[in-house]
C-alpha cells in the first residue's frame, strides 16, 4: 500500500518537474524584458539549453576537477549568466565584453543596459560611444543619463532615438552641443518618453518644444532651465500636446512670461511641481491662473520673480492647500498679509525659502507657527525685520518640537542671544545659519549646543579689532569660535 | 517537528525539517500539489536535478536561513540598487567552494527556487568578475579567447570609453 502511494507520488512529481524546470527565472526574464521578440526566442533556446545543462551537470557531478575549460559558460545557462552580469557596473560589463565571443554577446545583451548613467564618464563620452550603446541596447534602454556629456551631438541622439524607441527617461543636462535637430528624431521615434531634461542645452529653441509636443504626449517631467531661447510660443505648443505634465522647470528662461504660464495653466492641470526661478517678468495674474487650474500643485519656486505681490500668496492659499514647498527668495513685495493667508490654509508646508522677503515681520512667523505643523526647513536670510519675538513664537509653534530641522537666519541683524534660548525647544533642529548676526555671542551658541549636541551651527566671528596680542588671543589659541563648522 | 525526506539524483535520502524544506519554492509547490502536510507520513520527495553533495550544502544553507523574513517581492525591479557588497559573512564562508561547486549551487538554487541563495551565489560570481581586466577574467574562469586579433582590437576599441584615461 505504502509503496504504491510513493510511486504514484513520484509519478506526479516527475510530471510536475517539467513545469519546474522552466523555473521562476524564465518568468522573471520575460517580465523584465518586456517580451520583445528576439528575447522570447533566445529564451526558449536557453530554456532548452538549461535543461540540457542540468542533465549534464548531474551526470558530471563526480568529476570534481578544478575549473575545467570554460566551465562557467558550459555549466550555467545564459539566463543565469545574464543574472550574474546584472550585478555589474558599466565598466565591468565593458570588460566582460572583451573576454570572448560568447561573453561579448552576454555582456552586450540589452537586458544589462536598461538603465545607464554616464555622468561619471562625461568627458570620455563621444558620439560613437552613444551610437554603440544605442545599438547594443535597442528596445531595452529605458533610462539614460548623459548629464554633462558635452561632446554628444545631434547625430548621436538621432541614432539613439532610432534604436531605442522604448526610452522613457532621458537626461541631456549640459549636452551643450545638441540643437533642435536632436529633439526632432526623439519626437518621431520615442513616444514613450516620460521625462526629459534639456537643462542648459542653450541652443534648444521653441522648435524642440513643438516637436516634443507632437511626438511625445506622455511627457510627465520636462526641464528646459537655462534654455534662453525658449519663449511663450514653445511653451504653449508643449502645453497643448503634453497635457500630462506634472513637473515643469524653466529656471532662468527670461522669455517665459505670463502668456507661457497661462498656456500651462489651461492645458496642464496635473502640474505638481513648477520651477520658475528668475523668470522675472511673470506677474500675479498668471500664477493665480496656475493656482486655480492646477489644484495638485505641491512645489513652487518663483525665487527672483520680483513682480509678485501678496495676491500670489493669497491665490496659493485659496486654491493649493497641498502646497509643501514654496521658494520665494527675493520676492520683496510680499508682506505679512500674504503669509497670513498661507499660514491659515496651507497646513502641509514643509520647506519655505523666504530669503530677502524684506518686508515680512514677526507676524509672518506667528502665522506660520500656528498654521504649518510640518515645517522642516525655513529660510529667513536677509529678512531684516525679524526679531527675537518672532523666533519665540516660531519656537512655541506647532512645528517646533518635531518638524523644524533647518533654520537659516543669516543676516537677520536684530536677533540676539534670546533667539538661541527660544530655539532650545526645537529638539529636531539639525542646522542653523547665523552668519552676520552681529548680536549673537559665542557663549549663546555654546549653550545651544549643550542642549542640542548634534546641531550644526554656521557662524562667523570677525577677529577682535584691533587684534591685541597677548591676553585675549594667545599663541596657538584658535581665533574663531570652535563651534563653527565653516569659517 | 515534522521532517520529510528528500531524495537526491544519486539516490541519497536526506531527512529535513519541513520548515527548512519549505525555503524552496519548488518543494513548497510540490508539497501543496501532493497535499503533503504535518499529518502525512514518510513522504519522499525526489529531486532528480540535484545530487547529494549539493543537496547537503543547500539544506545546510536553508537550515541557517530558515527564520529569515521572506524577501518582499519587489515589483519594481528597475529601481533596485544592484549591490554586491552586502553578503553576510556566514554566506561568504558558506560559498567559499571551488567554482564547479559554486555553479552547481547556483543551478540547484535556481531549480529549487530559493531566492536568497540564488541571489547571494550569483553575487559571489559577480564579485569574481568585478575589477578585473578581460585577461584576468579569462584566467579566473579559464575562458578561451576566441577572437581573431582583428576582432579583439575592434572589441577593445568599442569598449575603452569606460576606462580611465
Amino acid at each position: 500500500m505504502m509503496n504504491y502511494n510513493i510511486n504514484q507520488n513520484q509519478l506526479k512529481i516527475a510530471r510536475n518537474n517539467d513545469k519546474y524546470e522552466n523555473s521562476p527565472q524564465s518568468h522573471q526574464l520575460i517580465t523584465t524584458l518586456n517580451g520583445s521578440v528576439t528575447t522570447s526566442q533566445t529564451l526558449s533556446t536557453t530554456a532548452a539549453a538549461f535543461n540540457n545543462n542540468i542533465n549534464s551537470s548531474v551526470s558530471n557531478n563526480n568529476n570534481n576537477v578544478i575549473s575545467s575549460e570554460d566551465e562557467i559558460s558550459k555549466k550555467l545557462p545564459k539566463e543565469i549568466l545574464l543574472r550574474i552580469l546584472s550585478y555589474l557596473d558599466v565598466v565591468s560589463l565593458c570588460r566582460c565584453a572583451q573576454v570572448s565571443k560568447y561573453w561579448n554577446i552576454l555582456a552586450l545583451d540589452g537586458s544589462n543596459w536598461q538603465k545607464i548613467d554616464l555622468f561619471y564618464f562625461q568627458l570620455d563620452i563621444e558620439g560613437p560611444v552613444i551610437e554603440n550603446i544605442s545599438q547594443r541596447c535597442g528596445g531595452f534602454l529605458k533610462y539614460l543619463s548623459l548629464k554633462g556629456c558635452q561632446s554628444v551631438g545631434d547625430k548621436s541622439i538621432r541614432t539613439l532615438a532610432q534604436h531605442c524607441r522604448n526610452i522613457e527617461h532621458l537626461d541631456l543636462t549640459e549636452c551643450k552641443k545638441i540643437s533642435d535637430a536632436a529633439t526632432d528624431p526623439l519626437s518621431k521615434h520615442c513616444s514613450k518618453l516620460t521625462a526629459i531634461s534639456l537643462e542648459s542645452c542653450s541652443q534648444i529653441t521653441d522648435l524642440s518644444l513643438k516637436a516634443l509636443s507632437d511626438g511625445c504626449p506622455n511627457i510627465l517631467e520636462i526641464n528646459v532651465s537655462w534654455c534662453n531661447l525658449i519663449s511663450e510660443n514653445g511653451i504653449e505648443a508643449l502645453a497643448r500636446g503634453c497635457n500630462k505634465i506634472k513637473k515643469f522647470s524653466s529656471k532662468g528662461c527670461k522669455k517665459v512670461n505670463d502668456a507661457a504660464l497661462n498656456a500651462l495653466a489651461n492645458f496642464c492641470p496635473k502640474i505638481e511641481v513648477l520651477n520658475l526661478h528668475s523668470c522675472d517678468t511673470i506677474t500675479d495674474q498668471s500664477i493665480r491662473n496656475i493656482s486655480m487650474h492646477c489644484p495638485n500643485l505641491r512645489q513652487l519656486c518663483v525665487s527672483k520673480c520680483s513682480e509678485f505681490t501678496d495676491q500670489t500668496l493669497i491665490a496659493l492659499a485659496n486654491y493649493n492647500p497641498l502646497l509643501s514647498t514654496l521658494e520665494v527668495a527675493g520676492c520683496h513685495q510680499f508682506t505679512d498679509i500674504g503669509f497670513q493667508s498661507l499660514g491659515k490654509n496651507c497646513k502641509y508646508l514643509e520647506r519655505m525659502d523666504l530669503e530677502e522677503c524684506s518686508q515680512i515681520t514677526d507676524a509672518t512667523l506667528a502665522h506660520l507657527a500656528t498654521g504649518c505643523p510640518s515645517l522642516e526647513k525655513l529660510t529667513l536670510s536677509h529678512c531684516e525685520l525679524i526679531t527675537d519675538d518672532g523666533i519665540r513664537q516660531l519656537a512655541a509653534g506647532s512645528c517646533a518640537a518635531e518638524s523644524l530641522s533647518v533654520l537659516e537666519l543669516d543676516n537677520c541683524p536684530l536677533i540676539t542671544d534670546a533667539t538661541l534660548e527660544h530655539l532650545t525647544s526645537c529638539h529636531n533642529l539639525q542646522r542653523i545659519e547665523l552668519y552676520d548676526c552681529q548680536l549673537i555671542s559665542r557663549n549663546a551658541i555654546r549653550k545651544l549646543r549643550a542642549v542640542l549636541p548634534n546641531i550644526k551651527v554656521h557662524a562667523y566671528f570677525a577677529p577682535v579689532t584691533p587684534p591685541v596680542g597677548g591676553i585675549v588671543a594667545g599663541p596657538g589659541r584658535p581665533r574663531y569660535c570652535r563651534c563653527c563648522e565653516i569659517l | 517537528m515534522k521532517t520529510i525526506k528528500l531524495q537526491s539524483s544519486d539516490g541519497k535520502i536526506f531527512d529535513c525539517d519541513l520548515a527548512v524544506a519549505k525555503c524552496s519554492g519548488t518543494i513548497r509547490t510540490m508539497l501543496e500539489d501532493l497535499e503533503i502536510d504535518e499529518s502525512s507520513e514518510d513522504e519522499i520527495i525526489p529531486l532528480p536535478n540535484v545530487d547529494g553533495r549539493i543537496l547537503r550544502k543547500v539544506i545546510e544553507y536553508c537550515n541557517y536561513h530558515k527564520d529569515d523574513p521572506t524577501p518582499i517581492a519587489t515589483d519594481n525591479d528597475d529601481n533596485k540598487e544592484k549591490r554586491t557588497d552586502d553578503i553576510i559573512s556566514w554566506d561568504a564562508e558558506f560559498l567559499k567552494v571551488d567554482q564547479g561547486t559554486l555553479f552547481e549551487i547556483i543551478l540547484a538554487a535556481n531549480y529549487l527556487d530559493i531566492a536568497n541563495l540564488l541571489d547571494v551565489s550569483c553575487k559571489t560570481v559577480a564579485n569574481m568578475l568585478k575589477n578585473k581586466t578581460p585577461d584576468e577574467i579569462r584566467k579566473e574562469f579559464n575562458i578561451k579567447n576566441d577572437f581573431t586579433p582583428m576582432e579583439e582590437e575592434q572589441v577593445r576599441r568599442e569598449n575603452t570609453w569606460c576606462e580611465e584615461k
